[in-house]
């Protein structure tokens, strides 16, 4: 082999290329998809975090509305004699 | 396969996937694998399979990339080592028998970094031997196999690159060879009972040479190189090649371009140090466009905080290869620190970002609107069916475009921050000191030199703007990768396909058709890549139509297919190019695409060569994740090792660190503009996180970061916190500044807030630190929590330190905090604020009703205001006496806070302050109306209570000293008689008060009766306010109740049954509950309950009784107990003139003598006591019935009377006299004039206390018919208040 270039068979190269187009068609729809559900996984994650962020401050102001309710009742249980 | 997968897909969008967070941050950590196609992920595996007999060239370039990846890990291991010499311990003298024992483990550990070492000076040996080798073999001018290839030159250049950083790394780590001389003399140490140490001694020596000769590994490069001497050839192609690139500037990205920068120096000196032939170069490559790519990037980023400059580097490198040393034109470029003051400023022009700012900020702007829309494009091509081909290929090729500007802008971007970095490292700021004048003392360290002070603020301010530009960008390329890939493959897909099926068949039917050779190439070309069948999917018809229209038109028209080429066809294409246009033979002068000797047309040369260019960068599209990853990436900013090495410290405090000093400059200059990038940071920080994981591997790089992180966030949310609160307090207070205020004024500005939104801060529920996850709002609002229970804590204590004036200015402070409270609620949930306000006032309890304001208030009357205040009845107000002994409870210093504690801005506390000014130095009306509304209804009855006690026990105290006042006293005092004139009635006052001994008593009784009748005025002002704000209430709840006047004026129930509230309210359910729709009345029905109950709760409030009234009453009881003492029943039943010693001839004489002294000392004069002196002695004579008593026989009024009477017989026969008359009152007039004040106000009390607690009754029945006195009487007006009243030891 004394120059450059030079497949040395052309028409099998050919076919094998067209061959490889097609194939890879199917690989790279089938990734895509692979990666578009898992970009829909990423974000799932992502708005459920928020979401459940956005309920646990809302349970954290009723746990501390209800600790000084609780602190209120606790006052007038131990001082059952102003009550009667 | 039931359901195709595209819809499987397609379905998942039907979630509602929104979320309100906004973009602030850039991308966190993403996955991405460590060899992305630009590598070729299976190594060129593939290029066999097109039979180009590239074997030998894809074999050279596997064992390059090894090299390479090998070298880019020493290289790591090199920067980041940090000297051991520094951690080893010291013996103590007491174990200095154990010296050996030390020696041995420094050995130990010494051995296995030394070892390292070792493995670099092996590998550097078998690289530069293997990189020779390979030049020699692919430079052989025989050519014997094909290649090399555009890749395999990019191998060579980057393991050239890795080597050159190894040295230069090697060159500048101090620790390295100061290590190695501590590890040698612990050997000389240990291995002295060692045998057979002669090779080790050998290897160490070896070791020391290479460790301690500068650029030792580009020397046996060299030396490899020319031991056959025919690498020249294939240096000057390479130099060829890498000016070729530079000049362009095309597909490079950054790190590319670095890296040519950075070897090109390198490689001239290789090419031009051999003895022959130094000048044959300059035949291939003008030395002016050399001289150019070195002047234009004098400095050259090679670490994050190591750079390189070629002149220096030529300049050193010439002392080694003694054959450059001829090329005085190269070395007589200026090295950085030599450039003349003139061009350094073109210089500081083109470095700094801040001169840039404008340019970019236009192009990003311009780019996203663009890029946002291109995506829109796509999204409706996405759900459109059957769309025009045309116009889908033109938006797939207009989004394609847009990718590859996005990449190159972001390239450029990122690249300018390395380069600006590179430039303050080689320029370090001269003077820091005069930059900070409070800490001149420290030393600084040289990394401060270079960033901390380096940095100016719009340097700053850019710097974090192109960050953010960066980062946005990028995230936004990178949402979209799913959605754009497709269109990209398909766009890249039919370019080339365009080229090869297109182009290449016009070319070989035109310039080619005679040369066999190169369209040999050119149909190799379109056999490996061509996708001849892309239109097989399309339907039979339109395949015909097709046929039909290629037949018209002789082209050939294909469907893009959505695959893009193989990193292996892109090689090959490649490869393809450059022999077709170099025939061959790379020695060819001028050039790649430079000649045109060979028989091209000059179109058809451009089109291969803008292919060829477009190709290289096909790849960094088809790597979009990767891409992004790599352009986007600015960890570096944070990395100092070698800084941290010459410094000899730990690590650098965070105001050192640039992502901090970033986060720092959004904080302290409160641009409203920039806090949206108030994250970006620390995107900063995650980039410098990964890099230290993923590329330098190093477990400490990445726990000093996440310290500092750590720390910094702390910080951010701390003060993120401050701005917040103090923006919002300083809104509010701006709001409740008083308006008549702010119209006088005259510059009103000051006083206005300028609007700042934070509403995307609060938003962010989920901020991406280090790989963790952070509810930023819910830190916030925690604290923000904290912080307003601090700030109510700070308000009670300034006034727990002040007396009781400050209370108006409390009460303004709370409201501004009410307010702040309020505004922030909208958009923060943040605890209840009467909560906040209870809890701090330790009042939660239901059942206590004192709370932390009352008890001070309480506190406060008790020990200063009762006693050292003075009552002026005129005015209505008390004041602190001058003379009264300041009893204030010690106060303590409290630091003094934040503005934010107060009402946020300088200027704002400055306006409170000197309006609350103008309440601090009197007690009134205004005191009263905001002690009211502090207290509420739930404290003040507590607070009455405790006053009213007082009042009982002042009484109680004062009757021994009234006793022995009383005994005193002669036994008959008679009436002033006429005849003596008023001198002789004073005389004669003065014989009968014999209390001289006992002034002791007096001034104790005094001070008793003005403490009761402050108390009592204090009671009266009350009164006055709560009548005006029970009036307001009741004016507001009358409609409501269904209250209307009567004839009387008495209160009438309009409607009998029930009042309007509960009309309404119970209508309304009715209608909702027969409205058979309502779901769930329940709620309803609650309502008309509640009705019904604030129906009856408001009823109650409208009877309120008066505060005075009550206090009279109270008063009137407590006085009872001591009624036998102070009100003796005349023994005959009538009244006893001479002998009585009852209340209202104490306070006579008492009343006379203070008179008195007052007028004889005018410095005292209603200094001492006050006006309130008579309001406690009428107060008292009026309820002990003896008001009349007094008016007839006090001693003042009698002697006003005598001066009456003198001046009328005086004056009148003896008018010519008038000079004599006016002497003869002379000394008398002001005596006189304090007596007739005193009466005025005497009067004025008892007109007052007729009129609220009337004692006709009283009066009428004081001596009954059969003439025995009658000493208890009830009052009717207030029998029922003081019957429930529960009695204090009762």
């Amino acid at each position: 082999m004394s120059r450059a270039g030079g497949i040395t068979n052309a028409v099998n190269v050919g076919i094998a290329v067209q061959a490889d187009w097609e194939n890879r068609e199917f690989i790279s729809n089938i990734s895509l998809n692979v990666r578009r559900l898992f970009e829909f996984l990423l974000q799932f994650e992502a708005t459920t975090k928020s979401k459940l962020a956005a309920l646990n401050e809302k349970l954290d102001i009723l746990e501390r509305r209800l600790e000084v309710l609780e602190v209120q009742v606790s006052t007038a249980t131990t001082n059952p004699s102003v009550f009667t | 396969m039931a359901i195709p997968v595209e819809e499987a897909i397609a379905a998942l969008s039907t979630f509602s996937l929104e979320d309100e967070q906004p973009d602030v941050q850039g991308l966190a950590v993403f996955l991405s694998s460590e060899r992305y196609a630009t590598n070729s992920p299976i190594e060129y595996g593939d290029v066999a399979a097109y039979r180009l007999s590239l074997a030998e060239d894809t074999k050279a370039i596997n064992q390059l990339n090894t090299l390479i990846q090998e070298g880019k890990e020493m290289a790591s291991l090199l920067y980041t080592y940090r000297s051991c010499v520094k951690a080893l311990p010291q013996l103590p003298d007491s174990m200095k028998h154990s010296q050996a024992d030390l020696y041995l483990e420094t050995y130990q550990v010494l051995d296995l970094e030394m070892s390292r070492l070792r493995e670099i000076q092996r590998w550097q040996a078998s690289a530069a031997s293997k990189l020779a080798a390979d030049m020699q073999r692919f430079s052989r001018p025989e050519r014997l196999i094909n290649g090399p290839t555009t890749t395999h030159f990019w191998s060579m250049l980057k393991l050239l690159d890795v080597l050159v950083q190894l040295d230069h790394l090697k060159n500048a780590k101090a620790s390295i060879p100061n290590d190695f001389s501590w590890y040698k003399r612990t050997f000389t140490q240990v291995s002295a009972r060692w045998q057979d140490t002669d090779s080790m001694r050998e290897e160490l020596d070896d070791l020391q040479i290479f460790l301690s000769t500068r650029w030792a590994i580009l020397l046996n490069l060299h030396a490899e190189m020319f031991r056959t001497n025919t690498v020249e050839d294939i240096l000057q192609v390479l130099i060829v090649f890498c000016v070729e690139s530079l000049e362009l500037d095309f597909a490079l990205l950054f790190p590319e371009r670095h890296t040519l920068l950075r070897v090109l120096p390198v490689l001239v000196v290789l090419a031009t140090s051999s003895e022959k032939d130094s000048e044959s170069l300059y035949k291939r490559v003008k030395i002016n466009r050399l001289l150019n790519i070195f002047k234009n990037d004098i400095v050259i980023p090679a670490f994050p905080d190591l750079h390189l400059s070629p002149a220096a580097m030529l300049k050193e490198l010439s002392m080694y290869f003694p054959s450059f040393s001829g090329q005085t034109r190269l070395l007589s470029l200026p090295a950085p620190h030599e450039i003349p003051s003139r061009e350094l400023q073109d210089y500081q022009r083109h470095y700094l970002i801040v001169n840039h700012i404008g340019t970019i900020r236009a192009e990003h702007d311009d780019f996203s609107i663009r890029f946002a829309s291109a995506m829109n494009q796509i999204v409706i091509l996405k759900s459109s069916d059957g769309a025009d081909i045309e116009w889908s290929r033109e938006v797939k090729g207009n989004m394609y475009d847009l990718v590859v500007e996005g990449f190159q802008l972001l390239s450029r971007w990122t690249g300018r921050v390395w380069e600006q970095c590179a430039w303050k490292f080689s320029r370090p700021c001269k003077e820091p000191a005069s930059l900070d004048f409070h800490d001149n003392a420290t030393t600084f360290f040289d990394y401060e030199k270079v960033v901390r002070w380096n940095y100016a603020t719009e340097e700053r301010k850019a710097l974090l703007e192109l960050v953010s530009y960066i980062k946005s960008v990028g995230l936004m390329m990178q949402h979209c990768d799913t959605l754009v890939a497709d269109a990209l493959w398909e766009t890249i897909h039919a370019e080339v396909q365009d080229f090869v099926q297109d182009k290449l068949d016009t070319m070989l039917r035109t310039t080619f058709r005679k040369k066999k050779d190169l369209s040999r190439i050119l149909s190799d070309m379109r056999t490996l890549s061509a996708d001849w069948m892309a239109n097989t999917s399309k339907t039979e018809p339109e395949l015909r139509s097709l046929n039909q229209e290629s037949d018209e038109t002789k082209q050939n028209t294909f469907y893009p297919r959505p695959v893009a080429p193989t990193a292996a066809q892109v090689h090959c294409l490649q490869f393809l190019i450059c022999e077709l246009v170099s025939g061959g033979n790379l020695r060819k002068p001028g050039g790649l695409f430079g000649n045109s000797g060979s028989g091209f047309s000059v179109e058809d040369l451009k089109q291969l060569e803008t292919f060829f260019y477009k190709l290289s960068f096909f790849l960094h599209i088809l790597d979009y994740t990767a891409t992004i990853g790599t352009v986007t990436d600015v960890g570096f900013l944070w990395f100092r090792e070698f800084y941290l090495e010459s410094s000899r410290v730990i690590q650098f405090p965070i105001e050192c660190s640039l992502p901090w000093m970033l986060v720092d400059h959004v904080i302290e200059s409160q641009d409203a503009g920039l806090l949206g990038s108030i994250l970006m940071p620390f995107d900063i920080y995650n980039d410098s996180a990964q890099h230290a994981l993923s590329v330098l591997k190093q477990r400490f790089l990445y726990d000093e970061i996440e310290a500092e992180v750590d720390l910094c966030f702390d910080q951010l949310v701390y003060k993120l916190n401050e701005i917040i609160f103090s923006y919002y307090k300083s809104c509010a207070a701006s709001a409740l500044l008083d308006q008549s205020f702010l119209s006088a004024c005259d510059d009103v500005d000051k006083y206005s807030v300028k609007p700042i939104r934070f509403d995307e801060i609060f938003k962010l529920r989920r901020v991406k630190v280090l790989g963790r996850s952070i509810d930023l709002r819910n830190l916030i609002t925690q604290r923000m929590n904290k912080l307003f229970r601090e700030n109510i804590d700070y308000l009670f204590d300034h006034f727990e330190n002040q007396d009781l004036c400050a209370i108006v200015e409390l009460e303004q402070l709370l409201d501004i905090l009410k307010l702040t409270h309020q505004l922030l609620s909208k958009d923060l949930e943040l605890d209840s604020y009467t909560l906040m306000l209870n809890e701090m006032q330790e009042n939660l309890s239901l059942v206590s009703f004192s709370s932390r304001v009352s008890y001070q208030i309480w506190n406060a009357m008790q020990n200063d205001f009762l006693p050292n205040f003075i009552l002026c009845n005129t005015t209505q107000r008390f004041i602190r006496s001058s003379k009264g002994a300041r009893h204030a409870p010690q106060k303590t210093t409290i630091p003094s806070r934040k503005p934010y504690f107060y009402c946020g801005s300088q200027d704002l506390n400055l306006a409170y302050q000197s309006l609350a000014e103008l309440y601090s130095e009197f007690f009134g009306i205004p005191h009263m109306f905001a002690l009211v509304r502090l207290l509420g209804s739930r404290s003040l009855p507590w607070i009455i209570r405790a006053l009213l006690d007082h009042i009982s026990s002042k009484i109680t105290a004062i009757v021994p000293q009234i006793t022995g006042l009383q005994e005193a006293l002669p036994k008959s005092i008679g009436l002033l008689p006429f005849d003596g004139g008023i001198a002789g009635c004073q005389k004669i006052i003065h014989e009968q008060l014999t209390w001289g001994a006992k002034s002791d008593l007096k001034t104790e009784v005094l001070h008793g009766l003005k403490e009761i009748g402050s108390a009592l005025y204090w009671m009266s002002l009350l009164d006055i306010v709560l009548r005006q704000v029970d009036t307001t209430q009741f004016m507001q709840v009358a409609p409501w109740l269904g209250l209307v006047p009567g004839t009387d004026g008495e209160l009438k129930q309009a409607d009998n049954d029930n009042s309007p509230i509960v009309n309404l309210l119970k209508s309304a359910t009715n209608a909702i509950i027969s409205n058979p729709t309502c779901p769930n009345p329940s709620s309803f029905l609650i309502m008309s309950k509640q009705a019904e109950a604030a129906d009856i709760l408001y009823k109650t409030i409208t009877n309120a009784g008066s505060v005075l009234e009550y206090t009279l009453a109270f008063t009137s009881a407590a006085l009872d107990r001591h009624y036998n003492k102070w009100s003796a029943a005349p023994k005959t039943g009538f009244i006893d003139i001479t002998a009585s010693r009852d209340f209202y001839r104490i306070f006579s004489g008492l009343q006379f003598g203070y008179l008195e002294e007052t007028i004889l000392d005018p410095s005292k004069k209603h200094e001492l006591l006050g006006d309130s002196v008579a309001w406690a002695g009428c107060t008292i004579i009026y309820l002990l019935g003896q008001q009349q008593h007094f008016e007839l026989f006090d001693f003042s009024y009698q002697f006003l009377n005598v001066a009456e009477v003198e001046s009328v017989t005086v004056s009148q026969p003896l008018s010519c006299e008038r000079g004599r008359s006016a002497n003869y009152l002379q000394g008398y007039e002001n005596l006189l004039e304090a007596m007739k004040k005193a009466r005025r106000l005497n009067n004025h009390v008892f007109s007052m206390l007729r009129a609220r607690c009337p004692l006709e009754e009283k009066v009428a029945c004081a001596i009954k018919q059969s003439g025995a006195p009658q000493h208890r009487v009830k009052f009717v007006n207030t029998v029922s208040a003081f019957e429930t009243l529960p009695q204090k030891g009762a």
